[in-house]
């Protein structure tokens, strides 16, 4: 379980804060446009 | 999804951009991003998740929809020094306008419709009523529509092979993700 815990730390130590910056940045992107577009594919009506 | 095809190709362009100049890509910081998570909520429950979206009615549906993009509107407006972002702005505004004119959802004009969708799928919608609770839109004649030339009314050209209908709004918004992707190459580095 420690080895389990000090791999976790490890590899969460690993992760680029500009690339977490960066993929904030995209999904708070992609909220915004699913957000505000109302585009209508007539597929999806869920019926 | 076409819309995300604004957000995939607005972010390649941007790293395209960046490698081509030999800079490294810097994607715009927001202000006030936990707005959008705040905003995207009600619409997420009213349109996109199965399991509440089949318990609201049409009417809680469409105040979802509203107080959505009022929310997202005001994340616009405070983050509208971002080069793209009046685009984005202008497009959310076109929606909004017209939902808001129309009883609280996006009108989709019955010619349009006829212009992109199977005929059986056609035949299953009923004018005047919402297409189904995974949609924002509502089926209407043009002449009935308040402010039209708001509405879904647009569609592809016929060799494009994704078929939908979409609005103003939304080739503002379309282009206002771009911009503000593709921009980012050209401000101060923060991604290698």
């Amino acid at each position: 379980m420690k080895k389990l815990i000090n791999q976790v730390v490890f590899f969460a130590s690993k992760i680029n804060k500009t690339h977490l910056q960066f993929a904030l940045m995209i999904v708070t992107l992609t909220l915004v446009v699913l957000g505000a577009g109302a585009p209508e594919e007539l597929g999806k009506t869920g019926r | 999804m076409p819309l995300l095809f604004a957000v995939v190709s607005g972010s390649l362009t941007g790293l395209g951009i960046s490698r081509l100049k030999g800079n490294t890509w810097s994607p715009p910081n927001f202000r006030l991003t936990w707005l959008v998570f705040l905003g995207f909520l009600p619409q997420w429950l009213a349109v996109y998740l199965p399991l509440t979206r089949n318990l609201l009615t049409d009417k809680q549906a469409s105040i979802c929809l509203a107080t959505s993009q009022i929310l997202l509107l005001v994340f616009t407006l405070a983050n509208l020094r971002v080069p793209g972002m009046p685009l984005l702005l202008i497009g959310l505004g076109c929606n909004l306008t017209v939902i808001l004119a129309n009883g609280g959802f996006m009108p989709l004009t019955v010619e349009a419709a006829a212009r992109f969708a199977d005929t059986s799928i056609l035949n299953s919608l009923t004018i005047g009523e919402r297409i189904g609770s995974a949609s924002k839109d509502v089926l209407l004649p043009e002449a009935q529509i308040i402010l039209p030339m708001l509405a879904d009314r647009f569609v592809p050209p016929p060799f494009f092979p994704y078929r939908f209908a979409f609005s103003l709004g939304d080739v503002f918004i379309a282009a206002g993700a771009f911009w503000v992707l593709s921009k980012g190459s050209s401000a101060k580095p923060i991604l290698v």
